[in-house]
């Protein structure tokens, strides 16, 4: 039985583009239109792989055994109970229902609760509570950004459809889509080299030109002064994203801090006493500068090149406070680019239901925020916690050795799709349902707009939601707190009776 | 004199705001080792966790701690009076909000030591780490207003934001971003000092003794002068060069950089 589903929204990156035609034929997803390449590599491939965890697991004497659910969730409340400072991390690769019951999970336990967030825009975060935030939802941008800077970030590679459907690419109300000036470039540039080419070959030795031994920013284009939709890369290597816009700037690697400060300055209309700054020269930094005042409406879009370099939050602290000043003369906003397609939600739902968007403490009963002291990374480093939960996200990949060998010394609960690095390392181990092709919920797209995730496929059999998993395990260390106190209620009335 | 030490090594932070001389007054050591911490999620009393002794013979300091504590956090926190030594290294937040009193460190300290202290004095004889004397995230009201910090090791970066007053003195090197936010008052180094100083500044004085790794664009060489005075009891002896800034804040802040260690900088002497 063939059925063309419409309207699926992707669960990959934070874009989350909900135009996708997927059709499916025997509960199998077989072919997908409008999707990019990793949208397809997951959703056509990847999500129906041999890999796939099908039972719970426990390790024993070092192996890991199938086991039943319930003995399963009974064993990891039992570790969680007995933890004295358990750590639940991951949640972003899941829908904001399963987010809101791991809050109220973090809570019974009195443990620390961090997202993914930590180590991707957690710097973000901060930097929005130290000075606050001028920013618009995509959609705005696409019908009226005519300026649109891509700093520290590669949406060509990581977000595809982000230029294509939201910025320079897409026809908007207001503004035009440049792809036909980007293709007539191409045409240009491959008539150049053809022409290169030619010449070479007559010649009798071509002698390449010397390459420059340091990057060296090129001035800006004529075009950076033209109407309509322009596309600037500041970045520290030529990108396929700088390859298709007007002007790429090449910057030092962790220098960013302080040509946002020069420009800061550029813009407030003073001097500055240095020639060049993190590579570039100042007077290339009017340009921009002086292009960016005249633009319209402004948009300005950072990715993990500002918030995990040297100066982390401080960076998107500086990058707010230049939009702030240009939204003295004219239209400006500021937007990170979301990874994990539910990161957003992440922050959104901790915020609604502790006031705090990671990072977060219950072990004194209520909520308390400290980046640095209660970030993953940060807790599995120094070694504070005693037992961990993952849940949809692979620390094991992506985290330094030192907090993964800290992480192995004590009990691993995993909730993930697949035998991923930190399920084969786990103790227990829970299979899960894909969410947003298995599971319906609800995710954030980078620009907090809620969006309702589909259904699209039945999961494999005895394979629950990771909601279903939290709440049972929710359950059980509610009943196995309860008896504890009744025996510890029962202990002292004994001993209160032994000594009358 | 009470004097603490751990019973055993400490895998789990500990929450420790009770070692503080004000709440120590007027109670017995019975009532003393009755007082509530948290071991992670646990509660304990200070029993459970230290090992407590009281020396009526000796009065200052009125809590001495031994060994180490590096995982106990928020010692002396909001403490007005007293003095607290700690012979080890002292965890977060220790002495945060000191309202008075001295608390002596003879070890390292971690993160967010001396954080909105008002008054009073924290010696630390070892590094301090990162946001020592910085407020939370996110709060713009709650830099140190007042005080004296002496370090004698290295500090972390992130030190002195949002400073509002008080003396910040460190005799090693600092790290990024210090007196980021600053408004008032004065850091003072006497070894180096990493590249973004006084970002954001708008007023208060940065003096640094070593080399500067980098002056962030936002600031402008206003003079050279000869000498600076660090507080009352000290004089910098120069020449320095002073620079002004934040002036993307419009800020009147003043970062001093040593001549002598900064031939890199007399490329600013043009402008003057």
């Amino acid at each position: 039985m063939t059925e063309i589903i419409k309207s699926v929204v992707c669960p990959i990156c934070g874009c989350l583009c909900d135009d996708l035609e997927v059709t499916v034929e025997n509960n199998e997803i077989v072919k997908m239109k409008n999707g990019c390449a990793v949208c397809e590599a997951k959703m056509v491939h990847g999500y129906k792989s041999d890999e796939r965890i099908l039972e719970p697991h426990i390790r024993k004497n070092g192996k890991l055994v199938p086991v039943s659910m319930d003995e399963a969730i009974y064993k990891a409340a039992q570790i969680l109970t007995d933890a004295k400072y358990p750590l639940l991390f991951g949640w972003t690769s899941s829908a904001s229902e399963t987010q809101h019951v791991g809050v109220e999970l973090a809570e019974e336990l009195g443990c620390a609760l961090d997202n993914c967030c930590s180590v991707c825009h957690g710097p973000s975060v901060m930097a929005i509570q130290e000075i606050g935030i001028p920013t618009a939802t995509l959609g705005q941008i696409r019908h009226r950004a005519d300026l649109l800077v891509y700093w520290a970030c590669d949406p060509w590679s990581a977000h595809p459809r982000h230029v294509e459907r939201y910025t320079a690419f897409t026809d908007g109300r207001f503004e035009k889509s440049e792809f036909k000036e980007y293709v007539q470039k191409l045409k240009g540039k491959a008539s150049k080299k053809k022409v290169e080419a030619a010449i070479r070959r007559t010649q009798v030795r071509y002698q390449p030109p010397p390459r420059p031994q340091t990057a060296i920013v090129e001035a800006p284009p004529p075009t950076l002064a033209k109407t309509g939709r322009k596309m600037i890369v500041f970045d520290v290597k030529k990108t396929m994203t700088a390859e298709v816009a007007d002007y790429f700037v090449q910057v030092e690697p962790n220098s960013d801090y302080e040509i946002f400060g020069a420009m800061r300055c550029l813009v407030n209309d003073q001097e500055i006493d240095v020639d060049k700054v993190g590579g570039v020269p100042v007077e290339y930094l009017k340009e921009i500068v002086d292009a960016m005042v005249n633009a319209d409406f402004g948009a300005i879009f950072f990715g993990l090149g500002l918030t995990q370099s040297v100066g982390r939050f401080r960076n998107i602290e500086i990058a707010i406070a230049m939009t702030r000043d240009l939204n003295r003369k004219t239209k400006f906003v500021i937007s990170p680019m979301r990874g994990h397609f539910n990161v957003t939600g992440a922050n959104t739902v901790f915020a609604w239901q502790t006031g705090y968007p990671f990072a977060l403490d219950f072990s004194q009963g209520y909520p308390q925020y400290n980046p640095g002291e209660f970030t993953a990374n940060d807790l599995l480093r120094r070694g504070d916690n005693d037992a961990t939960l993952v849940i949809s996200a692979d620390p094991g990949a992506h985290f330094p050795k030192s907090s993964i060998q800290n992480m192995m010394k004590h009990p691993l609960i995993t909730i993930n799709p697949d035998w991923n690095a930190i399920s084969r390392l786990g103790d227990v181990v829970f299979p899960a349902q894909w969410c947003g092709i298995e599971q319906a919920g609800t995710a954030y797209r980078m620009d907090s707009v809620a969006i309702s995730l589909k259904k699209v496929v039945e999961a494999p059999k005895g394979v629950p939601s990771d909601e279903e998993i939290i709440k049972r395990i929710l359950n059980k260390v509610r009943v196995i707190k309860a008896q504890k106190t009744r025996k510890d209620v029962t202990e002292t009335k004994n001993v209160e009776n032994k000594k009358i | 004199m009470i004097t603490i030490t751990p019973k055993r090594k400490f895998d789990v932070p500990i929450q420790a705001a009770c070692i503080n001389v004000d709440i120590f007054t007027g109670k017995t050591l019975e009532d003393i080792k009755k007082l509530a911490i948290t071991e992670g999620k646990e509660n304990l009393t200070l029993n459970d966790a230290f090992n407590i002794t009281e020396d009526k013979t000796v009065e200052t300091p009125n809590i001495t701690l031994i060994g180490d504590f590096s995982k106990v956090k928020r010692i002396g926190q909001g403490m007005k009076t007293g003095e607290i030594i700690i012979n080890g290294n002292a965890g977060m937040h220790t002495g945060e909000k000191l309202a008075g009193g001295k608390i002596v460190v003879n070890g390292n300290s971690d993160g967010w030591t001396g954080s909105e202290m008002k008054k009073g004095l924290i010696e630390i004889h070892g590094d301090a780490g990162d946001y020592t004397a910085s407020p939370f995230r996110g709060t713009d009201t709650g830099g140190m207003k007042g005080g004296i910090i002496i370090v004698d090791g290295n500090v972390g970066s992130n030190v002195g934001c949002y400073l509002r007053g008080g003396t910040i003195k460190i005799k090693g090197s600092a790290g990024r971003f210090l007196g980021h936010h600053m408004s008032d008052g004065t850091i003072y180094i006497e070894k180096n000092c990493a590249s973004r100083a006084g970002t954001f500044m708008t007023g208060g004085k940065i003096i640094i003794n070593g080399t500067i790794e980098l002056v962030m664009p936002t600031f402008t060489i206003d003079s050279i002068k000869p000498k600076v005075k660090v507080d009352a009891t000290l004089n910098a002896p120069g020449p320095f060069y002073v620079f002004l800034g934040d002036i993307a804040e419009h800020g009147t802040g003043k970062i001093f950089a040593l001549k002598t260690t900064n031939p890199a900088l007399s490329t600013y002497e043009k402008y003057l």
